[in-house]
C-alpha cells in the first residue's frame, strides 16, 4: 500500500513539474487574463517580457499574464485565430501576406524590432559581406524566410537562380563544417555560437541592403482589438517598461532568468547577454521601444511590394501605441 | 561465450566509433565520439529531468488512452465482425499516416498537451487494436463451444475463453507501442511549443553546433524507447510464463464476417471509406477550431477545386508530388532490398548481422533531426540523403518481419533439399524464399507508409524539395489549406499503395495456394 502511494505521488509530481512550467500564472484576484505568444524558444529576444512578468509589472497593470513559449515550429499568428493567445510576435512578411492571401484580420500595433536581426552569416575565413558575394554559394535559409532572401536579392540586382538555397534546420553546424557557405539566421545570436565553437563569423543585415521591414512585429486580431483595447495598451505599457529597464544595462537582467525562465533551454547565459546587448540598437527608437514611425512604415511597405506582398498602410494601426 | 557474443559485438562498435570520433574521421569531427557524449551527458544532467517528465508524462498518457481505445476497438471488431470491416478504412488510414504530415493539423487543432498525446496514442492504437483482434478470434473453438453448449453467449465467450487467450498476445503488442508512444510524444513536441520535453531540449539545442549533446539527447530518447520495449517484454513474460515473437502487425483484418448479398458489401465498403472523412468532419465540429484554421472535407475541396487561388494550390501541390512519388517508391524498393537481403544474410552469417543490430536499432529512434547535420555532410543534400534516410525507415520493420518468415519454414521442407546436397544457398533459393513469401508481402505493407514518411523528412530537413519543404513553407505561410491538403493527400497516398500492395498479395498467394502473415 504504502509503495502504492509513493508511486502515485511521484506520477502525480512528475505531471505537476511537466504541465506547470508550460504556463506561468500570476494568478490575482481580479486580475484580467491575458495570454501571450512568443515568437522564439525562451531566450534573450523576450527579456523585456520576463523582467516585466517578474517584477509584476503586468500585475500593476491588472493583467494576469499567461506566457506562451514559441520555437521553430510554432506558428504564432495561428494561436491568435485558434484563440490561444491575445497578442503575438510576427515576422511582418508572414502576417502581411496571410492578410493579403487567406482575408486573416489581423492588425500589426507595434514592432519591436525597428530593424530586422535576420542577415545572412558566414565564416570570416570565406567571408560574404554583400548580396553579390552570395553568387554561386550554398546559402542555407528556414523555408519560411526564403521570400525575404528572394527579396534581398532582387532589390540588390542578384540573379535568384546564382544562389544555391538549401534549408536550414538552425543548426549552425553545417556552416561551421563548411558544408555550406553561408545561413540566414539572427545576427544577435549566431555569430556567439560559432564563435563559441573557436571560428570567427561575419554577418549583414537583410535590412542594409534594402529589405527594410521591422521583426517581431506585435500583431493582434480585429475582434481583439476591438474587445481588450484597455488591456493591450496596458501590456503594451508594462512590457515597454519591462524593456526599457532591461536595456539601461544589457548585464544584468539574463543572469537572474538563469533558474526561470531560461532553464534547460540548452543555451548559456554568456549567450543571452551577447544577444542582449546585440539586440538593444535594433530596439530603441526615438518614439519608444515599440513605435512604428510613418517613415518606417512606408519603408516596410515598399521593400514588401518587392516581393510582390501588396502591404498597404491599414494593415498597420498606430494608434494603440498613442495611448500608451 | 555465445552470452558474451552481443557485448562483445557492442563492445567493438564502441571502440571504432570512439576512435573515429576522436580523430574526426567522419564528416570533419560531426559525428562526436561516444565519450564525448557521454561527458556532455554528465555536464548537461541537470538540464534533462524536467525534458524526460515531460515527455513520460505525454507519452503515458497517449499509451493509456490509445491501449484503451484499441483494445475496446479490438473487442467490437471481433465480436460484430461486420464492424471490422466498416471500420477498415479508419484502420488502415491511421495505419498509413504519416505522422510528420498529421502533427501540423493536431498542433493548429489542439493545444498544450494534447497534440503529444494524441499523436503518441495514434502510435498504440493500430498494434494494440491488431493483436487483440487476433487473440480474440484464434482462441480455442473447442472451449468456446464448451461455453456455448452451457448456454453461453459471445459475452460469456468473450470472458471465459477468448480473454484468456488474447492476453498474451495484447501484452506482446503493447511492447511495440510503448516505444510508439515515446517516439510519438517527442514528434508533437517538434511542432507544439511549450517549454518541456525532449523534443523541445533538442530544439533548442540545435542553434548551438554541439553535436554532443544532439547525440546526448537522442540517445537519451532511445534509451527511454528502448526501456519501454523491454519494461514491456518482462511484464509479459512474468504474465505468460513464457517468449512469443515479436511481430510488427501489418495487415488490417477482414476476415471471419459472413457472406453477404452484393448490395450490402457495397453499402459495407461505402461506409469504409466514408467513415474516416466522417469523423474528420465530426471532430473539427466538436472541437469548434475556427474555420480559417480547420478545413473540413469540403473546405479542402474548395481550396483545392473552386477558390480563385486554386490552380496555383494545384500547381504547387502537383510540383511537389512529382519530386516526391519517385523517391518513395525507389526508397521504398531499396528499403526492402536491404532487408531482404539483410534477412537472407541472417540464416548464412548470423554473427554478422547479430553485430549490426545495436547499430540498426539506434537509427530507428534516433531523431533525424539531430542527425541531419552528420547525414548532410556525408551525403551531400541531393537523392542519395532522402535515399538513406528512407531506407534507414523503411528497413527495420520489414527486416524483423521478414526474418520472422524464414525462421517459420518448416525444417522438414529444409531437409529435403539438404538430403539432396543442397548447399544453404540453393535451400534458401528452392525453399525458405518462397515459402516465405506472405512475410515479403507483410513486410511490402509495413514500408509504404514510412517510405512516405522518410521521403517528407528529408526533405524538410536536407534538400528543400517535394511535399516535405511544401508542408513546412505553407506553415509559415499560414497557407492552412495547403497544410492540409498535404496532410491528407500524404495520407491518401499511403493507403492506395497499401491498397494495391494488398491486391498483389491476394493474387499471388491465392494462386500459390498460402495465407497472408499477419
Amino acid at each position: 500500500m504504502k509503495l502504492n502511494l509513493n508511486r502515485r505521488n511521484f506520477l502525480a509530481l512528475a505531471a505537476a513539474g511537466a504541465t506547470l512550467p508550460l504556463t506561468t500564472r500570476l494568478a490575482m484576484a481580479q486580475a484580467t487574463p491575458f495570454n501571450f505568444q512568443a515568437s522564439w524558444i525562451n531566450d534573450a529576444e523576450f527579456a523585456g517580457y520576463f523582467l516585466a512578468i517578474d517584477k509584476g509589472y503586468y500585475k500593476d497593470e491588472g493583467l494576469d499574464v499567461t506566457y506562451l513559449s514559441g520555437g521553430p515550429d510554432v506558428i504564432p499568428e495561428s494561436s491568435l485565430i485558434a484563440g490561444k493567445a491575445d497578442l503575438t510576435l510576427t515576422t511582418p512578411d508572414t502576417t502581411i501576406k496571410a492578410i493579403v492571401e487567406q482575408g486573416a484580420p489581423f492588425k500589426i500595433i507595434g514592432a519591436q524590432y525597428q530593424k530586422n536581426p535576420i542577415g545572412i552569416v558566414s565564416l570570416a575565413s570565406n567571408p560574404i559581406k554583400t548580396p553579390q558575394d552570395l553568387v554561386g554559394k550554398t546559402l542555407a535559409v528556414p523555408p519560411v524566410n526564403v521570400i525575404s532572401v528572394e527579396a534581398m536579392l532582387k532589390i540588390s540586382g542578384v540573379d535568384r537562380a546564382a544562389v544555391n538555397i538549401v534549408p536550414y534546420a538552425y543548426d549552425p553546424t553545417p556552416l561551421i563544417k563548411g558544408e555550406i557557405d553561408a545561413s540566414l539566421d539572427f545576427t544577435t545570436n549566431v555569430p556567439f555560437t560559432i564563435q563559441q565553437a573557436g571560428v570567427e563569423a561575419t554577418s549583414f543585415l537583410l535590412y542594409d541592403f534594402g529589405f527594410t521591414i521591422f521583426n517581431d512585429t506585435v500583431v493582434v486580431t480585429t475582434d481583439t482589438l476591438a474587445a481588450k483595447r484597455k488591456e493591450i495598451v496596458s501590456f503594451l505599457r508594462a512590457s515597454r517598461k519591462g524593456w526599457e529597464e532591461n536595456l539601461k544595462d544589457t548585464t544584468v537582467y539574463p543572469p537572474t532568468f538563469a533558474e526561470t525562465w531560461f532553464k534547460g533551454t540548452g543555451r548559456s547565459i554568456e549567450n543571452e547577454v551577447y544577444f542582449n546587448t546585440a539586440q538593444k540598437p535594433l530596439m530603441e527608437a526615438a518614439g519608444g521601444i515599440f513605435s512604428m514611425s510613418e517613415e518606417d512604415i512606408a519603408k516596410n511597405i515598399e521593400a514588401l511590394a518587392a516581393v510582390g506582398i501588396a502591404a498597404t498602410r491599414e494593415m498597420f494601426d498606430t494608434t494603440v501605441l498613442e495611448e500608451i | 561465450m555465445t552470452r558474451l557474443r552481443p557485448l562483445l559485438n557492442l563492445a567493438i562498435i564502441l571502440i571504432v566509433w570512439e576512435i573515429v570520433g576522436q580523430f574526426q574521421l567522419v564528416a570533419s569531427g560531426a559525428l562526436p565520439a561516444p565519450s564525448a557524449v557521454l561527458l556532455r551527458l554528465i555536464t548537461d544532467w541537470s538540464d534533462y529531468p524536467l525534458h524526460i517528465g515531460a515527455t513520460l508524462y505525454g507519452a503515458g498518457v497517449g499509451f493509456v488512452i490509445g491501449n484503451l481505445v484499441a483494445v475496446a476497438a479490438g473487442v467490437l471488431f471481433a465480436l460484430y465482425p461486420v464492424s471490422a470491416r466498416v471500420a477498415r478504412g479508419l484502420n488502415v488510414a491511421i495505419f498509413a499516416l504519416p505522422p510528420i504530415a498529421i502533427s501540423p493539423i493536431l498542433v493548429l487543432t489542439l493545444s498544450d498537451m494534447a497534440p503529444r498525446i494524441v499523436l503518441a496514442a495514434l502510435g498504440c492504437y493500430f498494434v494494440t487494436m491488431t493483436a487483440t483482434v487476433v487473440g480474440l478470434t484464434q482462441a480455442d473453438a473447442r472451449a468456446v463451444d464448451v461455453v456455448r453448449a452451457y448456454g453461453g453467449g459471445k459475452w460469456a465467450a468473450l470472458r471465459f475463453v477468448q480473454w484468456r487467450n488474447a492476453l498474451p498476445t495484447i501484452l506482446s503488442g503493447l511492447r511495440i507501442a510503448a516505444p510508439n508512444a515515446v517516439l510519438g510524444s517527442i514528434l508533437a513536441e517538434f511542432g507544439g511549443g511549450g517549454r518541456w520535453g525532449l523534443g523541445v531540449y533538442l530544439l533548442g539545442s540545435l542553434g548551438r553546433a554541439e553535436p554532443d549533446r544532439l547525440w546526448g539527447i537522442g540517445l537519451v530518447a532511445t534509451a527511454i524507447a528502448a526501456l519501454a520495449y523491454f519494461a514491456f517484454a518482462a511484464l509479459s513474460h512474468f504474465v505468460t510464463r513464457g517468449t512469443q515473437a515479436v511481430t510488427v502487425p501489418s495487415a488490417v483484418l477482414s476476415s471471419g464476417d459472413k457472406p453477404r448479398p452484393a448490395w450490402q458489401q457495397a453499402l459495407i465498403i461505402a461506409a469504409s471509406v466514408a467513415l474516416p472523412f466522417a469523423l474528420w468532419w465530426v471532430l473539427l465540429a466538436l472541437l469548434r477550431v475556427p474555420t480559417m484554421i480547420a478545413k473540413t472535407p469540403p473546405g479542402l475541396f474548395d481550396y483545392l477545386f473552386l477558390l480563385p487561388s486554386a490552380p496555383i494550390a494545384q500547381g504547387k501541390l502537383l510540383a511537389a508530388l512529382a519530386q516526391t512519388l519517385p523517391m518513395t517508391l525507389v526508397g521504398m524498393v531499396c528499403g526492402l532490398a536491404l532487408a531482404f537481403a539483410l534477412a537472407l544474410s541472417s540464416q548464412i552469417w548470423p554473427a554478422i548481422v547479430r553485430a549490426f543490430m545495436p547499430v540498426a536499432l539506434v537509427t530507428q529512434t534516433m531523431p533525424l533531426v539531430a542527425l541531419t547535420p552528420l547525414l548532410v555532410l556525408m551525403l551531400g543534400r541531393g537523392p542519395a540523403v532522402i535515399l538513406w534516410i528512407t531506407i534507414s525507415v523503411t528497413f527495420f520493420p520489414a527486416f524483423v518481419t521478414m526474418a520472422q518468415g524464414l525462421l517459420q519454414v518448416p525444417r522438414a521442407a529444409l531437409d529435403v533439399p539438404k538430403a539432396y546436397g543442397a548447399g544453404i544457398f540453393k535451400q534458401l533459393r528452392l525453399v525458405s524464399v518462397p515459402a516465405s513469401l506472405p512475410y515479403l508481402f507483410a513486410a511490402t505493407r509495413l514500408t509504404v507508409p514510412r517510405a512516405l514518411l522518410g521521403v517528407m523528412i528529408a526533405e524538410w530537413l536536407a534538400t528543400g524539395t517535394g511535399l516535405g519543404n511544401l508542408l513546412n513553407q505553407s506553415r509559415g505561410y499560414l497557407d492552412y489549406g495547403m497544410i492540409w491538403a498535404v496532410a491528407v493527400i500524404s495520407v491518401l497516398i499511403s493507403v492506395m499503395f497499401y491498397q494495391i500492395v494488398v491486391a498483389v498479395e491476394r493474387r499471388t498467394l491465392g494462386r500459390l495456394g498460402m495465407a497472408s502473415a499477419e
